[in-house]
C-alpha cells in the first residue's frame, strides 16, 4: 500500500484549529460553563488515611440536612471499574476499604455549595487504620501488608522477557556499564480541572453526561456498567476540553459519582473538582527507578541491554499493566538491537492512582537509555551522533524482536537535520564556561493495533453528512482535546473531495450524534480517525461522480473534479458546481451519510507468540532528534534551557501549525519534567496539590523551540501521517542531562533537576576534585 | 473550600474611618489587593467576619517623591512601583524587587502593603481545609503542634514577601496608623520573627505609608530572588544589598534575606567589613554572616540546607557586581 498524494493543498497547508475561534474569544463552553439553572452541587468527602479498613459509614445527619438531595457511599456501587478489563479493581466510592489520601468515601448533592460542604462534614466515617506504603521498594517487601487482597506482594504486574541473547550481546560487547536512574512522579498539569454535569431523566431513566474527557466512550461504558443500565440508556458528550496528556484516558472516580449522584437526586448534578482534587484523581507518570546495563562495541554500535524498572504505581491498577508493559515494548523499533533482557515490577501503593501520560510508560526508559549512551559514548571518544547512527535500522521495512513492523523511518534524517541546525559540528565541545549541548533521540506509536476491549468493530469510523444546502459535516467520535483532531478530520475530507473549506462542519464526540470511537490517546486519532474520515471522503467522492456523470450523461471514469467543479473530461459541457452536484446526488435517496471506516490488519497486532506483544504494536513509529542547548548558573544551581532543536518525522505534516504546536508542547512539557515538575507527599497527603508547588514550568523558563519537520511518509497513515505529539517528549530529558554534562562535568541520574539537586552534584563534584 | 466564608465588606473614603472599622469589627482584616489574602480566605484559613477594603481610601495608593524621600501608599499597585520612572531612577532595587512578585496579573492587583503584610507560608498551613484536618492542623491555624518543628512552641511558617528586603537596605521607615493616632517605626520593626505573629501591627492598626529616604550618595543596591520558576514562585531566598565604595573601601554594606525566616532580617555583623576593600575574605565574611542569619527548617518543598547555601552565594555574589558597577 502506498500513502495516497495530496494535490488539493488542504494537506501540508498550515491551517489555524477549525474551532480555534471560539477558544479565542472565549465563547467556547466547557463543562463548567454549561448552563444547567436547575442543578445541584455535588461534593466528594475524601479518605484523611492512605490506608485503611472502613468500619462504617453514617450519612444519615448529612442525609437529614435540609437542602441535601442526595447521600452516595460505597453502598451505592458495588461494580469496580478500570480501565483493562483484567485489572478492574477501583470503586467509584470505596468500599470496604480506602487505599490513598483522597480516595472517595462519600458524595453528596445539595441545593448550593454551603450545604454540600456542610453536609459532608456531617458524615462520620469510622476507619481502622492499616500500614501505608509511599514507596515502591517498601511495599514489595515480604511481610508488607496487602493493599490489595490478591496481590499479597503489592506487585500489579512482573514482567520479565529476552529477546536475543543479551548476556552473549553483552560479552560481544567492548565497552559494558550499568547505571541506576531515578526519575520523580509527574503529573499532567492540565489547565482545566476536572469537572462533570450528570443529568438524570427519571421518566425515561436516562443519563446524560457531560464531562471532561479524552475517551468518551469509555466514560460510556463503565459508567452504564457501574450503574447497572443500559448503554442505550446513557449518551456522553465531550465539551470543549483544556487538555488531557492522558489524564483523562480512562474512566474516573468523579464521572461515576457524579451520575450516581444525579440519579439519586433525580435531577441534574453538577460535580467541580478542585485542582487538589484534580491532582489527587492523577494517572500521571509514575516514580520510577531504572536500572539499565548497555553493551557497545568500540565503533559505539549497540549489542545489548538489560533494563530493570520498578514503578511505584499508586493505590489502584488502572493502566498499570499497560504502563510496565511499554517501559519494554519500546526499546524496540528505535536502533538495530540484537539482545533486549527487560525486567519490570509494577507496584501498588498508598498514592494516588498512576495512569498514562504523555508517551506513556517509555519517557523515563528512554532517558536514562540516551543518557547511558551519551556517557559511553564518551568512554570511547565517540560523538553523540556517532553511536547513534551506529546503531540505526538497516533497512526498512523492519520487524523488531516485538513483532512489532517499522514501514518508515526518518530517524536518520532527523538526525542530520538537529546536527546541521545546532551548529552541532562548529560548537560541541567549545561551549562557553557553563554552557553546554547535549543530544538525545525518541519514538512512540501512532495508536496501538489492539483495542483494549476487542469488539472485531473497525479501529474508527467516521460519518460525513452531505444534505440538500451543500453543507458537509464530518461526525466523529474523536475527541478533540485540544490537540487538533477535528481540524484534522475535516483537512483530509476537503482535500479528497477538493470543496471550499467553508463547507465543512465538525461535529464530535457526542455520543447521540457521531460514530463511537475509542478515544483520543497513544496518539491514534491521526493515524486511524485520519485514515477513516479519508475513507468517507472517498466513498462520498465515488457518489458525487456517479451523480454528476449522470446529471452529464457521460461514463463515471470521465468525471474530471477541479476544485469544486465537476467536468466531463474534453467535453464542451463548463461543468456542474458543487452545489448542482450535490442537488443531483440526492435526488431518490434523500440526505446523504456515509460513512468510513480504518482497521489496522492482522500483522500490525504483534505476535501472540510473544507475551506482551499487543503493548506497543503499532503500524508507524514517530521519530525525533534533539539537541538542547543549557547552562548553569553555579551559584544558584538553577539549569536554564535556552534554546532547542527537534527534528521529527511525523510521516507527513498534514497541517504543519498544529505539528509545530504539539512538538513544541511534547518538548515542552519533556522540559517540565527533567527540570522542575515532581509530586511530594507528607505521610500520603500530597504537598504539591497546586500549581504553585507542582512546579509547572512558566513562559519564563520556555525556550525556543525551532521545530524541523521530516516527512518519511508511511505506506499506510493518511497521506503518508504518522503520529506528532508524543514521540519527542522523552528526547528533552536525556539531551538536557548530556548539555548539563558538557556545562558542568557532572552527570545527573535523578531527575527532576532542580537547584537543590544541582547543588549537590555540583558540591560531589568539589569534594571530589 | 473553595468558597469564601461569609464576611460584611466594607469599603471605608477615610483612613480615619477605616480605622475606625477596623476597630469596630474585632478580628477583621483589611483588604488591598487581595493576591494573598483571598486565596487563604478560600482555603477556610480564617474567617474574619468583615473585611475593610481601602480601596476607596484617596490617595492611599499614592507614588511620591517628597523633599528628598519617596513615598509608598500602602495601596500603591506593585505594577506601579515597577513601572514608576521615580523609582527607578533613584531607588532601582525597589522596582526590581516589585517587578519580581509572582507573575503579572498578580502585580497588576497586588500592593505595597498587602506584599508587605503578607501572611508567612508553609507547606502544612497552604493547603486545604480538608489537608490541614487530616493532618491535625497546625500551630499557626487551629492546631497545637508544628510539623515543621513537631516539638517547638514557636510556628516556623516562612515570611516571603519580595519588597521587605529591598527596603530594610534601604533603611525606609513605615507610617502605622490606629485609633490612638500614628507612629513611625523602622521597616524591621514592622516584624516578629515568629511564623503566627509575624506582624507587631496592633489590632485595629494599619499600615498607611512607606517612607524611603534617599540613599547615601553613591549607594548601589540590588535584589536576588532565588527561586525555581522565575515566575509565579515565591523567594525560597531572597537577598536585598545595598553597598557603597569609596575608593578602595567598602563605606556601606547592608544586607537583608527574606525566605529564609519567619521574619525579613537584616544580617548582622557587617559593619567590621567597612573601610576595608571587597575581597575573598569580606566575601566569606558575607557569606558567613548570611548563612548564620537565616533560620531556614523544613517549611518549603525546597530543602533547608539549599535555602541557605543559595542564600550565601547570591548573596556574595550580588555584593561583588554591586563593587564591580564602580569601576
Amino acid at each position: 500500500m502506498n500513502a495516497l498524494s495530496p494535490k488539493n493543498g488542504r494537506i501540508g497547508a498550515r491551517t489555524p484549529l477549525i474551532d480555534g475561534i471560539e477558544k479565542v474569544t472565549g465563547k467556547a463552553k466547557y463543562t463548567a460553563d454549561l448552563t444547567a439553572p436547575d442543578a445541584l452541587v455535588g461534593a466528594i468527602l475524601r479518605s484523611p488515611i492512605p490506608h485503611g479498613r472502613i468500619l462504617s459509614v453514617d450519612s444519615s445527619a448529612a442525609e437529614a440536612l435540609e437542602g441535601v438531595a442526595a447521600v452516595c457511599t460505597g453502598a451505592d456501587c458495588r461494580v469496580p471499574f478500570g480501565v483493562l478489563p483484567i485489572a478492574e479493581n477501583e470503586y467509584p466510592l470505596a468500599r470496604e476499604k480506602v487505599r490513598y489520601v483522597g480516595d472517595p468515601v462519600a458524595a453528596v448533592a445539595a441545593v448550593d455549595a454551603e450545604t454540600a460542604a456542610k453536609a459532608l462534614r456531617l458524615i462520620r466515617v469510622e476507619y481502622e487504620r492499616l500500614p501505608a506504603y509511599f514507596d515502591a521498594r517498601k511495599a514489595m517487601k515480604p511481610g508488607a501488608v496487602a493493599i490489595h487482597d490478591e496481590k499479597p506482594n503489592n506487585v500489579l504486574r512482573e514482567v520479565h522477557a529476552e529477546f536475543g541473547d543479551a548476556a552473549a550481546g553483552f560479552a560481544a560487547a567492548d565497552l559494558v556499564r550499568e547505571k541506576t536512574y531515578r526519575f520523580a512522579e509527574v503529573n499532567h498539569a492540565h489547565i482545566e480541572p476536572n469537572a462533570t454535569l450528570a443529568e438524570w431523566d427519571e421518566a425515561r431513566g436516562w443519563l446524560t453526561l457531560h464531562t471532561t474527557t479524552q475517551v468518551p466512550y469509555y466514560v460510556h461504558l463503565k459508567v452504564a456498567k457501574c450503574l447497572e443500565l443500559d448503554e442505550a440508556r446513557v449518551r456522553v458528550v465531550k465539551p470543549f476540553l483544556g487538555g488531557g496528556f492522558g489524564a483523562r484516558t480512562e474512566t474516573l472516580h468523579f464521572e461515576i459519582i457524579a451520575a450516581l449522584l444525579a440519579r439519586k437526586a433525580k435531577g441534574t448534578v453538577r460535580l467541580l473538582q478542585t485542582r487538589e482534587e484534580t491532582f489527587l484523581a492523577h494517572r500521571g507518570r509514575p516514580e520510577t527507578e531504572v536500572k539499565l546495563t548497555l553493551g557497545m562495541t568500540r565503533e559505539g554500535k549497540l549489542t545489548a541491554c538489560h533494563l530493570e524498572a520498578v514503578q511505584r504505581g499508586g493505590a489502584y491498577a488502572g493502566y498499570g499493566i499497560i504502563t510496565i508493559l511499554y517501559t519494554g515494548a519500546l526499546l524496540h523499533g528505535i536502533y538495530d538491537l540484537p539482545a533486549i533482557k527487560h525486567d519490570g515490577w509494577r507496584v501498588y501503593t498508598n498514592t494516588p492512582p498512576c495512569g498514562a501520560m504523555r508517551g506513556h510508560g517509555t519517557v523515563d526508559v528512554r532517558a536514562a537509555f540516551e543518557a547511558l549512551m551519551n556517557e559511553m559514548a564518551e568512554e570511547l571518544g565517540l560523538d553523540p551522533f556517532a553511536v547513534r547512527r551506529a546503531s540505526l535500522i538497516p533497512t526498512i521495512p523492519y520487524t523488531t524482536a516485538y513483532a512489532q513492523k517499522v514501514m518508515s523511518y526518518g530517524l536518520p534524517e532527523c538526525l542530520d537535520k538537529v546536527m546541521k541546525a545546532s551548529g552541532w559540528a562548529e560548537r560541541r565541545g567549545r561551549m562557553p564556561k557553563g554552557r553546554g549541548l547535549g543530544l538525545a533521540c525518541s519514538h512512540f506509536v501512532s495508536g496501538t493495533s489492539t483495542p483494549k476491549h476487542w469488539t472485531g468493530e473497525p479501529h474508527a469510523t467516521v460519518n460525513l453528512k452531505l444534505d440538500f444546502d451543500g453543507g458537509l459535516t464530518v461526525l466523529t467520535g474523536a475527541a478533540d482535546i485540544g490537540q487538533g483532531s477535528s481540524t484534522m478530520a475535516a483537512q483530509v475530507v476537503a482535500e479528497v473531495l477538493g470543496v471550499d473549506w467553508g463547507r465543512l462542519r465538525v461535529v464530535s464526540a457526542d455520543s447521540a450524534l457521531t460514530p463511537k470511537d475509542n478515544g483520543s490517546y497513544s496518539s491514534r486519532v491521526t493515524y486511524m480517525v485520519g485514515n477513516a474520515a479519508l475513507d468517507a471522503a472517498r466513498n462520498l467522492r465515488e457518489k458525487l461522480i456517479a451523480a454528476a456523470a449522470k446529471k452529464l450523461d457521460a461514463p463515471p471514469e470521465l468525471i474530471e473534479v477541479v476544485g469544486e467543479t465537476y467536468l466531463v473530461a474534453g467535453g464542451q459541457h463548463p461543468g456542474l458546481s458543487f452545489s448542482e452536484v450535490a442537488k443531483a446526488a440526492l435526488i431518490d435517496t434523500g440526505t446523504l451519510t456515509v460513512k468510513g471506516t480504518f482497521t489496522c490488519p492482522p500483522e500490525f497486532m504483534g505476535d501472540k507468540r510473544i507475551r506482551g506483544s499487543a503493548i506497543g504494536a503499532t503500524m508507524g513509529f514517530c521519530y525525533a532528534a534533539q539537541v538542547v542547548e543549557a547552562s548553569v548558573d553555579e551559584v544558584t544551581g538553577k539549569v536554564t534551557a535556552h534554546k532547542v532543536w527537534v527534528a521529527v518525522d511525523v510521516g507527513r505534516a498534514l497541517n504543519p501549525l498544529a505539528v509545530e504546536g504539539q512538538v513544541q508542547g511534547g518538548v515542552w512539557m519533556g522540559m517540565g519534567q527533567a527540570l522542575s515538575e515532581e509530586t511530594r507527599f507528607h505521610e500520603g497527603r500530597p504537598l504539591h496539590g497546586n500549581l504553585l508547588d507542582y512546579r509547572v514550568p512558566t513562559m519564563a523558563e520556555s525556550p525556543d523551540i525551532e521545530v524541523l519537520i521530516v516527512e518519511s511518509i508511511d505506506p499506510n497513515g493518511p497521506f503518508g501521517a504518522k503520529e506528532a505529539s508524543e514521540g519527542m517528549l522523552a528526547g528533552f530529558l536525556p539531551a538536557l542531562m548530556d548539555a548539563v554534562h558538557e556545562a558542568t562535568g557532572v552527570r545527573p541520574t535523578e531527575l527532576p533537576l532542580t537547584p537543590d539537586r544541582m547543588v549537590e552534584l555540583l558540591d560531589a563534584r568539589e569534594a571530589q576534585s | 473550600m473553595n468558597l469564601l466564608p461569609d464576611f460584611r465588606f466594607l469599603r471605608p473614603t477615610s483612613l480615619d474611618d477605616a480605622v475606625a472599622a477596623l476597630a469596630e469589627a474585632p478580628g477583621c482584616r483589611p483588604l488591598a489587593g487581595g493576591t494573598d489574602l483571598l486565596p487563604n480566605l478560600r482555603r477556610g484559613l480564617g474567617e474574619p467576619g468583615a473585611l475593610v477594603d481601602l480601596g476607596a481610601v484617596p490617595g492611599m495608593d499614592l507614588i511620591a517623591v517628597e523633599g528628598e524621600q519617596l513615598v509608598l501608599g500602602a495601596t500603591a499597585r506593585l505594577e506601579d512601583v515597577a513601572a514608576s520612572e521615580q523609582v527607578r531612577g533613584r531607588w532601582p532595587v525597589l522596582a526590581e524587587a516589585a517587578a519580581t512578585v509572582a507573575g503579572p496579573t498578580h502585580r497588576a492587583a497586588a500592593t505595597v502593603g498587602g506584599n508587605l503584610c503578607q501572611d508567612t507560608r508553609c507547606i502544612f498551613y497552604n493547603q486545604s481545609e480538608w489537608w490541614r484536618e487530616s493532618n491535625d492542623w497546625c500551630l499557626k491555624h487551629k492546631g497545637a503542634v508544628c510539623h515543621v518543628v513537631p516539638k517547638s512552641d514557636r510556628c516556623y511558617a516562612v515570611y516571603a514577601g519580595d519588597l521587605a528586603p529591598a527596603l530594610m537596605v534601604l533603611r525606609a521607615e513605615v507610617e502605622i496608623v490606629g485609633a490612638g493616632g500614628s507612629r513611625r517605626l523602622p521597616i524591621a520593626g514592622l516584624y516578629h520573627e515568629e511564623g503566627r505573629g509575624y506582624l507587631t501591627l496592633a489590632p485595629g492598626e494599619i499600615l498607611a505609608r512607606v517612607l524611603v529616604p534617599a540613599p547615601a550618595q553613591g549607594t548601589r543596591a540590588g535584589y536576588a530572588k532565588n527561586r525555581v520558576r522565575d515566575a509565579v514562585d515565591f523567594p525560597l531566598a531572597g537577598v536585598a544589598v545595598a553597598l557603597r565604595r569609596e575608593g578602595d573601601a567598602l563605606a556601606g554594606l547592608d544586607v537583608a534575606l527574606t525566605g529564609v525566616a519567619s521574619a525579613p532580617l537584616m544580617v548582622p555583623g557587617l559593619e567590621g567589613l567597612l573601610g576595608s576593600p571587597w575581597n575573598d575574605q569580606a566575601a566569606k565574611a558575607v557569606g558567613e554572616a548570611v548563612r548564620k542569619g537565616c533560620n531556614a527548617v523544613k517549611s518549603t518543598l525546597a530543602p533547608p540546607k539549599y535555602r541557605r547555601r543559595v542564600a550565601s552565594a547570591s548573596a556574595v555574589r550580588l555584593a561583588a557586581r554591586l563593587w564591580e558597577a564602580y569601576s
